[in-house]
């Protein structure tokens, strides 16, 4: 062996080897640094500077630089925010600029219990700014703006009557009003024209959404959606209910904890239960219990909330069967009761209706004003449809239809619409077959409502 | 207390350098003295012991990211994350893995065109070229079987799509395809299996084969090389061993062992010309896919979504050819091609028995024979680039420079 090819070898030894060396030495620094050491550090001097006496100050001084994290094992994330967001259970952080800020109004929802991609969105396993807001390519929940928050309540909560969610509660009337079920199908009602929206909340971003209720065909191509015409206000809000449906559903704990007792949640546990099997509310009911109309009047909320738990307790005597109502089920029922008759509730109990009433209810569950207009008026335009390039009213229905065809025809839909002119595009917008979406009760009260709609002294009795 | 654990000391005679490879159990694979032609790095480039050493990166970084891995499809994209942001060099052990298996790929590929260009799979190594070729397969599989583990949109539609090609094969086709997915499509079932084929079977089997593999180089005479033919030693039939020489049984069984060869001026002391080489190449190695690791990440996409799949889905790199061959046709593309390709594979060195040119880059005695498969390998390298760069949404033809932007799902 001689010298000079074992310096060689020797020389190649030392670069290679320092080479390996630095690139291990480059991959530990890389792997120390973590920008929310540089957060946490910001928040331990913030502690010291504000430490009052040498015993906070040492406290302050040997907080541990380490990841801080939410286990959520029911909701299936880990919520590391609290990484960098030290100071959101701590008021005194009240207008610190953020990473540190206060989070106020968390009391119903306590973070350790809640955590906080579950509201804000984001990713909560991430521990960079980039990564965790959610603004990097390949992670589709980035962070909810914070003017559509609501949206976050409407996962869980009932939007209606959400006294913490207005806007939410307005989305969800604009979407019940605006017909859009007559095309989309949510929670398993409405047609199947247009996509399912179960799930639309989690897919679409919401300037997606603006764009689409305005112009439906700039964003989807060839989309058969009529452009909507609405005011800002309630875009925002139907934008904002369209992000509240991310198709998450609340499991164990959570979702015994959802239900807000709101007048609408008792008018349907009042509906459900039977309530006026025994009691009379408007005039209509049994007369085993008492009147209920003016129950407000006699009880206190107090009273009620007891009763409901045990009857025999506050009535001696009474016969009125304990139902177990928890106690959110029990206030929303003492809210129902205690308004019954200033908002005239009695008048929206489905049972206390007649047939017409409630298909006018079946008319807005499906939607059909989406297509038909508002009270079946029509003038939704369907470009190239014989019908005036428009949708055809329903209001003179009763003339042309006996009630068995008219039931015939929306069970089974129709689905080639007759072109005005057969050499342009058919008409995008069709009558979907509804039979297996809605039931014989629904289309009897429907056909007796589309009945109903025949101005007065036209009847001309074919 | 050195001499304990290293019989020899750091060798100072000749004698010691033959005892510092003999004696050591991780040394005496192979040859105390190693012919001069196979150190020249311009003839085998380096490139199995390469792919040997990127095996062995992936093993060390295979077994720390087990200790986090969860097979299954709830948590495992959730353990890429925690790697990612939590765990104390995780990110940059799931670069080295990616990296070095993406290189491990490339490499056993190149390793193979090597032995072809150099003819180095004729007699007496043709069995060897078949087990390198059952490598390549492993190496494939390994690949494909860890491509599925994050559980991403890329890890889904790639395994998807590899399987379902493989589902085209006429009669086992979709046996095969239902036996490794466990059912119809990738699901927790699929993950299992290629977890377990990815840990256990498919690296067991490999090593064996690699071990198979080195001890074959060496039973079969070393690496291959020009005057070979000048120096086999007439085999001696058993019974008629000289009593008068003191070679071992095993160095007789075959007549071409570098100690058996007539030109002992042309073998050097592999400690330390071979072993200081293959540890500087080592350094290299290790160079190479730190740099990688610390510089780039490793991808990974979202959550598997089973009913959103990416337009167009594509299958991993080393399958692009196959893939675009199949846009042609199922059948040619996706059985008979691959089927015949690997077939000619594995009979190559017992069709083309032709000794000349061995040992020699590009000989102009195997001219045919590297025209054919220049053609085949140019054919794959041109379908895997068109597969890879020039395909876009259904399929169809984009050119790179010219990609629309990406379609997104409204973000």
């Amino acid at each position: 062996m001689n010298r000079s090819s074992m310096v060689r070898f020797y020389g190649w030894f030392t670069l290679l080897g320092l080479l390996v060396g630095g690139l291990v030495v480059l991959g530990y620094y890389k792997d120390e640094y973590r920008e929310w050491k540089d957060y946490q550090r910001q928040f331990v001097q913030e502690e010291v500077r504000r430490a009052a006496t040498p015993q906070q100050k040492a406290v302050a001084e040997s907080t541990p630089i380490e990841i801080r994290q939410i286990l959520l094992p029911d909701l299936n994330r880990v919520d590391r925010c609290t990484t960098c967001h030290l100071g959101v259970e701590d008021p005194s952080y009240g207008g610190y600029p953020q990473p540190l800020a206060y989070h106020p109004l968390h009391e119903q929802h306590p973070f350790e219990k809640f955590g906080c991609t579950v509201c804000h969105r984001g990713q909560g396993r991430a521990t960079t700014v980039a990564d965790a807001h959610g603004d990097v390519a390949h992670w589709d929940q980035p962070m909810l703006p914070l003017q559509y928050i609501q949206a976050s309540c409407g996962q869980c909560h009932e939007a209606a009557e959400n006294p913490a969610a207005p806007e939410l509660a307005r989305g969800q009337q604009v979407f019940e009003t605006s017909g859009c079920r007559g095309c989309h199908k949510l929670d398993g009602v409405g047609g199947n024209i247009g996509p399912e929206l179960d799930k639309v909340g989690a897919r679409r971003a919401p300037e997606w959404l603006k764009k689409h209720f305005l112009t439906p065909a700039a964003v989807t191509p060839g989309s058969a959606m009529p452009p909507q015409k609405l005011s800002e206000t309630n875009l925002e809000a139907i934008v904002l209910f369209m992000l509240s449906q991310t198709g998450e559903s609340a499991p164990g704990y959570y979702a015994s904890m959802k239900v807000l007792p709101s007048v609408d949640q008792g008018q349907r546990l009042f509906q459900q239960k039977g309530c006026i099997g025994c009691h009379t509310v408007g005039g209509q009911g049994g007369k085993v219990g008492p009147v209920l109309d003016d129950v407000g009047l006699r009880r206190s909320p107090e009273w009620m909330m007891l009763h409901f738990r045990d009857p025999q307790s506050v009535t001696p005597g009474s016969v009125m069967p304990k139902f177990g109502f928890t106690d959110t089920e029990a206030r929303a029922l003492t809210e129902f009761l205690l308004h019954i008759r200033e908002r005239n509730l009695a008048s929206t109990l489905p049972s206390l209706m007649n047939s017409a009433e409630r298909g006018r209810g079946v008319f807005r569950k499906y939607g059909c004003a989406g297509c038909h207009g508002p009270d079946g008026k029509g003038g939704v335009p369907n470009p190239n449809a014989k019908t005036a390039e428009q949708v055809p009213g329903l209001i003179y229905v009763a003339d042309g239809y006996t009630k068995d065809e008219l039931k015939k025809r929306i069970f089974n839909g129709q689905r080639e619409i007759t072109p005005l002119d057969p050499k342009r595009p058919p008409p995008p917008l069709y009558m979907p077959p509804w039979r297996s979406l809605i039931n014989d009760a629904e289309v009897d009260d429907l056909t007796a409502y589309l009945f109903s709609l025949l101005p007065k002294g036209e009847n001309t009795g074919f | 207390m050195g001499r304990s654990i290293f019989r020899v000391g750091l060798p100072q005679s000749n004698l010691e350098r033959s005892q510092a490879m003999t004696s050591s159990f991780l040394l005496h694979i192979q040859p105390a003295k190693v012919h001069k032609h196979s150190l020249k790095a311009g003839y085998s480039l380096g490139l199995g012991l390469i792919s040997l050493y990127l095996f062995f990166i992936l093993i060390g970084t295979g077994v720390l990211l087990m200790f986090y891995y969860v097979p299954s499809t709830d948590r495992a994209y959730n353990t890429m994350k925690d790697l990612q942001f939590v765990v104390s060099a995780g990110l940059i052990l799931r670069n080295m893995h990616r990296w070095a298996a993406h290189l491990m790929v490339l490499f056993v590929m190149l390793h193979l065109c090597r032995v072809f260009y150099t003819g180095a799979y004729k007699r007496p190594r043709e069995f060897n070229w078949v087990i390198g070729v059952g490598l390549f397969l492993m190496t494939l599989g390994l690949s494909f079987t860890g491509y599925l583990l994050p559980w991403d949109q890329l890890a889904f539609w790639a395994i998807t799509v590899g399987t379902s090609i493989a589902g085209y094969a006429p009669i086992i086709g979709p046996k095969v395809k239902y036996l490794l997915l466990g059912g119809n499509i990738v699901g927790q079932e699929s993950l299992t299996r290629f977890y377990a084929l990815h840990v256990i079977v498919l690296p067991t089997l490999t090593l064996m084969m690699v071990a198979v593999h080195l001890w074959r180089v060496r039973k079969d005479g070393g690496l291959s090389r020009p005057d070979e033919s000048g120096d086999v030693v007439e085999q001696i039939p058993l019974g008629q061993l000289p009593t008068n020489k003191s070679y071992g049984l095993m160095e007789l069984a075959r007549g071409t062992t570098p100690q058996v060869g007539k030109n002992p001026e042309d073998e050097v002391f592999s400690w330390p010309h071979l072993v200081f080489r293959e540890i500087l190449l080592f350094l290299l190695v290790a160079a190479v896919v730190l740099f990688l690791a610390i510089f780039w990440n490793a991808p990974l996409e979202e959550y598997a979504n089973p009913i959103h799949p990416p337009n167009p889905a594509k299958a991993p790199w080393y399958f692009l050819g196959l893939q675009e061959f199949v846009s042609y046709s199922a059948f040619w593309g996706g059985v008979v091609i691959p089927g015949l390709l690997v077939t000619a594979l594995l009979l190559l060195p017992y069709l083309d028995r032709n000794r000349a040119g061995v040992g020699r880059w590009f000989a102009r005695e195997r001219m045919v024979a590297n025209s054919i498969f220049t053609l085949c390998l140019l054919a794959a390298i041109v379908f895997t680039i068109i597969g890879t760069f020039f395909r876009g949404p259904n399929w169809g033809w984009v050119e790179p420079w010219r990609r629309p932007p990406a379609i997104t799902e409204g973000h």
